[in-house]
């Protein structure tokens, strides 16, 4: 390995060494200056990722700086600064104390970036496990509060099930194919049929950590004990990084005949179930659950083209996603005392009592519901572009149907936070480092909307 | 001479800067209506520069008839462009946007207490959007729009209306935001076929147009296409959503949901959904008929029934709103500009009518009937008002809505007599409820004893300057038909 090597995989090197920085000193210095430490590793991985030239070429067995990883990449580690950032006032308000959190944020992060330059089966699912592994932590850190632990042991159920599945799944395509190397996995015909079921499995494992129905039921439950952050972090980039695992899967070798059709189901029932569970929802982060339900099946729709342009829109709507559900979970997290304000009719009024935090939750509910000119109207408009553009009109329209009956649930949000007499206290002054991660993620979600050609231009740079 | 500079941009980033600089004045709430009122007067004149100034007949690269164009590359990986232009048609909308605008600021000056600054942000916000979907002539920008403007009124209503203000806001909202989801899949539908035939992927309506659509295909898209724009305009049945949303938001938000927003939606129908889809749009025809000879007897019908005055002056909004989808029906010259004619009327007379509701409404905090009567002899210019705009609105001769409804009339009954006979009932059953009006409220006797001073200054201005429009427009239509005349005749082809 040259030094040449050592830098185009840095960022791998520089969260982990972080993570275990943070760890070492962390017990040495307040808890202020370890997540400073955090943001700045976050930031700098980040910065070196997008600065760095790609390649396809393995820098160790196994693990290339991939243009895929040139993209994602900085969009994680964006996205785990944001977090800390979004962290540090929520944990100190919740009297969640340590540097355990912003050292495990750091080690998801690791496995994250590790995840788009896997090369092989094992190391991907190494980096997926990994970054499992973290949020099982991370979920059940609130040692104070019991629905935080339960919410982490449900997740470490559910989710040591969905590892099996993935691990029997890699192993029968090992089996059936010779070979771990992602490029190589395309079977020889006569072992074709342990392939497809191996795939199988790794599409209910990866249905799992996307949250898709009928692998959904976690969802609610731990977004709704997570502490705000964590949700952010959890409901965004560990989708995301799930997301770019099957576009990998998908991209490379597999029979996609063969896996429409459970995809084409995971779509359609995400969408429906997920928009009409939601509407049900009085607990705002259990509502965001299941519009992230929806989401993820409004990303498998465009996934299961399986063209060019159904992968770009994948992308693209993950890094716009992000911004949203950033936005809207650090939202939550901002307003929050030392207890979150769990109902939806506990924003009453805080739009005109915090204008700022209220606007970005107001902002984030018209992305998400796909209202022009914000960037969640771009990413769907992408999406079912490319569903129709993929032959996919039927579920498009049905996507389309659901996606404006979900407008009803964003809307009540917002018309609690601006329509109805406040009911709660005032929120508390925000901390100034949750303002600057509001700002940049609102900021996001509005230039993405009406300028979105540099993104879209950096996608198709990614799928060349 | 060549004219460079972007004019057209302009007159929608006035209102939005407007807006934010509105939204800036969190101190005096003075000097945030001032702001508003400034721009909203910037506004218009910018649009009346225009239609004094002598601009060349055709830009490059313009599509026929559009004397003001511009177009930039947006979003290249979808040929997605921001092309504006104005032609005769859009002219006439925008300026009628820019001054109803203006009237909404000045309507809401006092009447509105609460959380001034957003408020007059949101106005101008609004008008920015309006401006956007009338000059707009990419799919995709239009699109942006069209949904766009659907967030300040949402607010509009749902923070300074009245009564059941949030079912209302909420119900206006996803009406017209799921019609408009089907239409985007039809856009992106038609994209995609316009792409694979001729190899060049755009947004453009003018090459749009020259998409071969098969048949049947086509009736979908139009379809998806039809019921967007019918939901805001409102056609008899979608028309639900718009007695609530008109009775419960505040005055100017009524008066800007009368007098502009109906009207993008027959704007688009004419601007888009015909060109687009000659074929299928003439199939659809008899349908449009039905439902435009429907509305107008309906919408009087059930106007007549009211309680309410500010239901039943929406409802009549359904009413009027049956001549414009009548005279688009019939597509010919005469109707299309008895129709575009119908659409300023209806804007500055149901404006007012509205205006004049919240008038009274603000001196006695009542808008039942029953309140009412003579007030003719205790605010004799107030009631003056009343009658002329209840007179223009049930088409008397001289004002200004008999000439569209005239037009669209004589229009329709060279195409079909039948519906031109069916919509002659429909003014029968107006003058029914208009006259009900003006006798209960106007005349008679005093049924409780009311506080009811005559209109101030501001108000009284407001009045005179819409009710010197109706007359104009009614003795002297000529320069307005004149504007029309070359996009009308490129749009039904010299018919």
């Amino acid at each position: 390995m040259t030094l040449a090597d050592l830098f185009s995989i840095m960022p791998i090197v520089i969260t982990a060494g972080a993570a275990l920085l943070v760890l070492l000193t962390g017990p040495l210095l307040q808890a202020g200056s370890s997540c400073a430490i955090a943001v700045a590793a976050s930031l700098a991985a980040g910065l070196w990722a997008a600065s760095a030239s790609p390649a396809n070429a393995p820098v160790l067995p196994g693990l290339a700086f991939t243009p895929l990883a040139h993209f994602l990449i900085p969009i994680f580690c964006l996205a785990a600064a944001l977090t800390l950032l979004l962290s540090h006032g929520y944990n100190q308000r919740r009297a969640i104390k340590g540097e355990e959190y912003p050292a495990t944020v750091l080690f998801a992060l690791f496995a994250m970036c590790v995840l788009p330059c896997a090369g092989n089966l094992l190391i991907l699912f190494l980096a997926l496990e990994s970054i499992a592994f973290a949020f099982y932590i991370l979920v059940s850190i609130d040692l104070n509060r019991a629905e935080s632990g339960e919410a982490g042991l449900k997740y470490l159920l559910m989710g040591a099930v969905a590892a099996a599945f993935i691990a029997f799944g890699f192993s029968l395509i090992f089996a059936g194919s010779g070979t771990l190397a992602l490029s190589a996995a395309l079977a020889a015909p006569g072992n074709r049929a342990i392939v497809s079921a191996g795939w199988g499995l790794v599409v209910i494992g990866l249905a799992f950590k996307l949250s898709l129905v009928p692998a959904h039921l976690w969802t609610p439950d731990v977004y709704q004990g997570a502490p705000a952050p964590v949700a952010a972090f959890l409901s965004t980039i560990s989708k995301v990084a799930a997301a770019a695992a099957l576009l990998m899967l998908l991209a490379f070798a597999p029979p996609l005949s063969e896996m429409r059709a459970p995809l084409y189901l995971l779509s359609l029932f995400s969408m429906v179930i997920g928009n009409l569970a939601a509407l049900l929802q009085k607990n705002i982060k259990r509502m965001l659950a299941y519009s992230s339900i929806a989401h993820m099946g409004y990303l498998t729709l465009a996934l299961l083209t399986g063209s060019k342009e159904g992968y770009a829109a994948v992308l693209l709507y993950g890094a716009i996603y992000t911004a949203m559900n950033l936005a809207a979970f650090g939202a939550i997290a901002a307003l929050s005392a030392a207890e979150e304000r769990q109902l939806i009719a506990d924003y009453s009024g805080v739009g005109f009592s915090a204008p700022f935090r209220g606007g970005v939750l107001a902002l984030s509910m018209l992305a998400l519901a796909g209202v022009p000119p914000t960037a969640g109207f771009i990413g769907k408009f992408f999406i079912f572009y490319a569903a129709i553009r993929g032959g996919q009109t039927a579920l498009a329209v049905v996507g389309m149907v659901s996606a404006a009956a979900s407008a009803y649930f964003y809307l009540k949000v917002v018309v609690h936070l601006y329509m109805h007499r406040p009911v709660a206290s005032s929120p508390q002054n925000a901390h100034p480092a949750e303002t600057a991660a509001l700002c940049c993620a609102s900021a996001a979600i509005v230039v993405i909307g009406v300028y979105p050609a540099p993104l879209m231009r950096l996608v198709d740079v990614v799928l060349r | 001479m060549t004219f460079d500079f972007p004019i057209l941009t302009l007159l929608i980033l006035l209102p939005l800067c407007g807006s934010l600089l509105t939204l800036a004045c969190r101190r005096s709430d003075l000097a945030a209506r001032r702001v508003a009122l400034f721009f909203a007067l910037a506004e218009l004149a910018v649009c009346a520069w225009i239609c004094l100034a002598s601009l060349p007949a055709a830009p490059a690269g313009a599509p026929a008839g559009f004397f003001l164009f511009e177009d930039a590359a947006w979003i290249e990986r979808f040929g997605i462009r921001y092309t504006l232009g104005m032609d005769g048609v859009s002219l006439i909308m925008v300026f009628l946007t820019a001054f109803i605008s203006a009237i909404a600021a000045v309507v809401s000056w006092k009447g509105i207490t609460e959380r001034i600054p957003l408020y007059f942000a949101l106005l101008l916000a609004l008008e920015a959007g309006i401006q956007g979907v009338f000059l707009s002539l990419d799919l995709f920008l239009f699109y942006l729009f069209w949904e766009a403007m659907l967030i300040p009124m949402f607010f509009l209503i749902g923070i300074w209306g009245h009564g059941r203000r949030i079912y209302s806001a909420v119900k206006f909202f996803l009406y017209t935001f799921f019609g408009s989801l089907l239409m985007l899949v039809a856009i992106i539908s038609l994209y995609l076929m316009h792409g694979a035939q001729s190899g060049s992927y755009t947004f453009a309506l003018g090459q749009l147009i020259h998409t071969s659509v098969p048949y049947g295909i086509g009736l979908w898209l139009y379809a998806a296409f039809l019921f967007a724009f019918a939901i805001k305009f409102p056609l008899f049945p979608l028309h639900t959503w718009l007695p609530d949303a008109h009775t419960d938001a505040p005055t100017a938000g009524s008066v800007i949901l009368a007098s502009l927003l109906l009207k993008t939606g027959a704007y688009a129908l004419i601007r888009f959904g015909y060109p687009l889809f000659p074929e299928a749009a003439r199939a659809f025809t008899p349908l449009l008929y039905v439902s435009a000879v429907i509305g107008i007897s309906y919408g009087a019908w059930v106007a007549f029934a009211q309680e309410d005055m500010k239901r039943l002056v929406a409802y009549s909004s359904v009413s009027h709103m049956g001549f414009v989808a009548l005279g688009i029906a019939a597509w010919s010259p005469v109707a299309l500009s008895g129709a575009l004619l119908q659409m300023v009327n209806h804007g500055v007379t149901t404006g007012a009518l509205f205006a004049l509701v919240g008038m009274l409404d603000e001196r006695t905090h009542s808008r039942e009937l029953a309140t009412y009567g003579g007030v003719w002899g205790k605010a004799p210019v107030l009631a003056f008002f009343f009658l002329l705009f209840c007179m223009a609105s049930a088409g008397v001769p001289g004002l200004n809505n008999f000439v569209g409804e005239f037009l669209v009339l004589v229009g329709t009954f060279r195409v079909s007599p039948a519906a031109a006979a069916g919509a002659f009932l429909g003014i029968v059953l107006t003058l029914v409820y208009t006259v009900r009006l003006v006798q209960e409220i106007l005349f008679g006797k005093e049924k409780k004893p009311l506080a009811l001073a005559d209109l101030t200054l501001r108000e009284g201005g407001i009045l005179a300057v819409l009710a010197v429009v109706d007359v104009y427009l009614g003795v002297h239509p000529g320069p307005l038909l004149e504007l029309m005349k070359t996009p009308i005749a490129l749009l039904t082809g010299g018919k």
